[in-house]
C-alpha cells in the first residue's frame, strides 16, 4: 500500500477545504452586510438623512448582487465537472 | 436469466434505499428553516423535495467514486452488491429502531465493502479509494462545517449586532429561503449519487455496462425521483413532530449552519467525495450553536452521533458479509437473493409494526 500522503488526495481535499470555507464564510459575511445596509437604510430614512440612507441601500443592493453572483458561480463550477 | 432477476432485485433494493435516505433526511434538510419560521413546513418540504430531484442531475463525480474507487468493479457480482445493500438497509433499520443517529451513506459503503470482502477477500477493496475518498473526508467534512458555521455566525453577529433585531431576523429568514434551497440541492447532489453509483456497479457487474462507465440517464433520473419522493414522504411525519425534535436557533444561526453545510457538501461533491450529508449538516448546526453558547449544543446527541459514526461502517460491513454468506448457501442463482429479500421485507414490516406500537424514537436518523 502506498504511503498515506499518496493515498490522500491532498490537493483536492485542500481545495474542498478552501472552497467550502470561502463560500460558507464569504456568503454569510456579504449577506450580513446586505442586512446591515437594509437596517441602516430604515434607520437613516426615519432620521430623514436621505443621502446616507441611499448609500446604505446601495451597499445592501451591491451585497445582495454579490451573494447572487456567488451562488450562480458556485452552481456553474459544480456543473462544469 | 437468473443474473437479470438478481439485477432487478438489486435495482429495486437500491431505489428503496434511496427512498429511505430521502425519508430519513427530510428533518435535517428542512429543520432549521422550519425551526426559525423562515418557511412553512409544507413549502419547505415541497421545495426540498424538488431541489433534491434537481440536485441529483448536477454531477456524477460521487457516483463514479462509489462505482469505481471503493471496490474493484471487475471482481463484483450483482449478488455482492445485493448483499451490500441488504447490509446497509438492515443497519439503517436497526439504528432507526433503537433511535441511533447513523449515516445511511456510510452504511451503504460499509455494506458493499463487507460483502465484497466475504466474496473475494480483502484484495478486492481499493484501500486508497476507501481511505482517501471516503474515510478521511468523512472526518474532515463535519469539522469543516462546524468551523465554517462557527466563524460565519461570529462575523454575522459582529456586522449586524447593533442593528434592530426585527429587521435582522427578517433578513436572515429571507436568506434562509436561499440557504435552505442550496442545502436541499447539495443533499440531492451527494446522496442520490451514492445510489446511482451502486446501481452502476451492479450494471457493470452484470455486464450491462463496461468497466469505468458513468451512470446511464435512466439511473440518474430514477435515483433522483426516489430520493425526492422519499424527502416528500418523510416530511409529513416531521410536520407533526417538529416542535419536539428541533433545536431552537435564531434565523442568523439557521442561515449560517445551512450555508456552511451546503458549501461543504457542494465542494466535496465536486471532487467526488461521498459524505454523510447529515454529519455535515449537524456539524454546521453545532458550529453555529457553539459559537454563540457552548451549552446550546446538545453534546449528548453529538456523542451519540460520533459513536454511531464509528460503528456504522464495520457494522454494515459485517451484516453485508453475513448476508452474502447466507445468499451463497442457496447457490449462485436468484433463489438466494429472493429468499433474503422476502426475509428482509418481513423483518422490516415487523420492525415498523413494533415501532408503531411503541411510538417513534425522538432521535433524528441521518444519511
Amino acid at each position: 500500500m502506498p504511503p498515506l500522503a499518496e493515498i490522500v488526495e491532498t490537493k483536492e481535499l485542500l481545495q474542498t477545504v478552501v472552497f467550502a470555507s470561502v463560500a460558507g464564510v464569504g456568503v454569510t459575511t456579504i449577506f450580513s452586510i446586505a442586512i446591515w445596509g437594509a437596517a441602516r437604510f430604515v434607520d437613516l430614512s426615519q432620521e430623514d438623512r436621505r443621502v446616507h440612507a441611499v448609500a446604505a441601500a446601495g451597499v445592501a443592493a451591491v451585497a445582495l448582487l454579490a451573494v447572487a453572483a456567488a451562488i450562480v458561480i458556485g452552481v456553474i463550477v459544480m456543473t462544469s465537472k | 436469466m437468473s443474473s437479470d432477476i438478481i439485477l432487478v432485485i438489486v435495482i429495486g433494493a437500491a431505489l428503496a434505499f434511496d427512498f429511505t435516505n430521502g425519508f430519513h433526511d427530510t428533518a435535517n434538510v428542512v429543520a432549521t428553516s422550519i425551526s426559525t419560521g423562515a418557511a412553512r413546513p409544507q413549502v419547505a418540504i415541497a421545495a426540498a423535495s424538488l431541489l433534491n430531484f434537481v440536485g441529483a442531475f448536477i454531477s456524477i463525480s460521487v457516483a463514479a467514486t462509489v462505482a469505481n474507487d471503493v471496490v474493484d468493479a471487475a471482481a463484483i457480482t450483482p449478488t455482492i452488491v445485493f448483499a451490500g445493500l441488504i447490509g446497509a438497509i438492515a443497519w439503517n433499520l436497526v439504528t432507526w429502531y433503537f433511535g441511533l443517529p447513523s449515516s445511511s451513506s456510510h452504511a451503504l459503503i460499509g455494506g458493499v465493502v463487507g460483502s465484497a470482502v466475504a466474496a473475494d477477500g480483502f484484495q478486492v477493496v481499493i484501500a486508497e479509494g476507501l481511505l482517501g475518498k471516503v474515510l478521511i473526508p468523512a472526518v474532515i467534512a463535519p469539522l469543516l462545517a462546524f468551523l465554517a458555521a462557527g466563524a460565519s455566525i461570529g462575523i454575522a453577529y459582529r456586522i449586524v449586532g447593533r442593528q434592530r433585531p426585527g429587521i435582522v431576523s427578517r433578513g436572515f429568514k429571507y436568506g434562509q429561503v436561499l440557504s435552505g434551497g442550496m442545502l436541499a440541492l447539495a443533499h440531492g447532489t451527494n446522496d442520490a449519487q451514492k445510489t446511482m453509483g451502486v446501481i452502476t456497479l451492479a450494471l457493470i457487474a452484470n455486464g450491462s455496462l463496461g468497466a469505468g462507465s458513468d451512470p446511464p440517464t435512466w439511473v440518474i433520473a430514477s435515483s433522483a425521483l426516489a430520493i425526492a419522493a422519499g424527502t416528500y414522504s418523510g416530511g409529513w411525519r416531521i410536520i407533526k413532530t417538529t416542535g419536539t425534535r428541533i433545536i431552537k436557533m435564531d434565523a442568523a444561526q439557521g442561515f449560517t449552519s445551512q450555508g456552511a453545510g451546503a458549501a461543504v457538501i457542494l465542494a466535496s461533491t465536486h471532487f467526488g467525495f461521498p459524505l454523510s450529508t447529515t454529519h455535515v449538516i449537524n456539524g454546521g448546526v453545532m458550529g453555529a450553536g457553539a459559537a454563540k453558547r457552548l451549552s446550546a449544543v446538545r453534546w449528548g446527541v453529538a456523542g451519540n452521533i460520533v459513536v454511531a459514526w464509528v460503528l456504522t461502517l464495520p457494522a454494515a460491513a459485517i451484516i453485508g458479509a453475513v448476508t452474502y454468506g447466507v445468499t451463497n448457501i442457496f447457490g449462485s442463482g436468484a433463489i438466494g437473493p429472493v429468499v433474503v429479500t422476502v426475509v428482509a421485507l418481513g423483518a422490516i414490516l415487523a420492525a415498523f409494526l413494533r415501532r408503531a406500537q411503541q411510538g417513534a424514537p425522538v432521535t433524528v436518523q441521518s444519511g
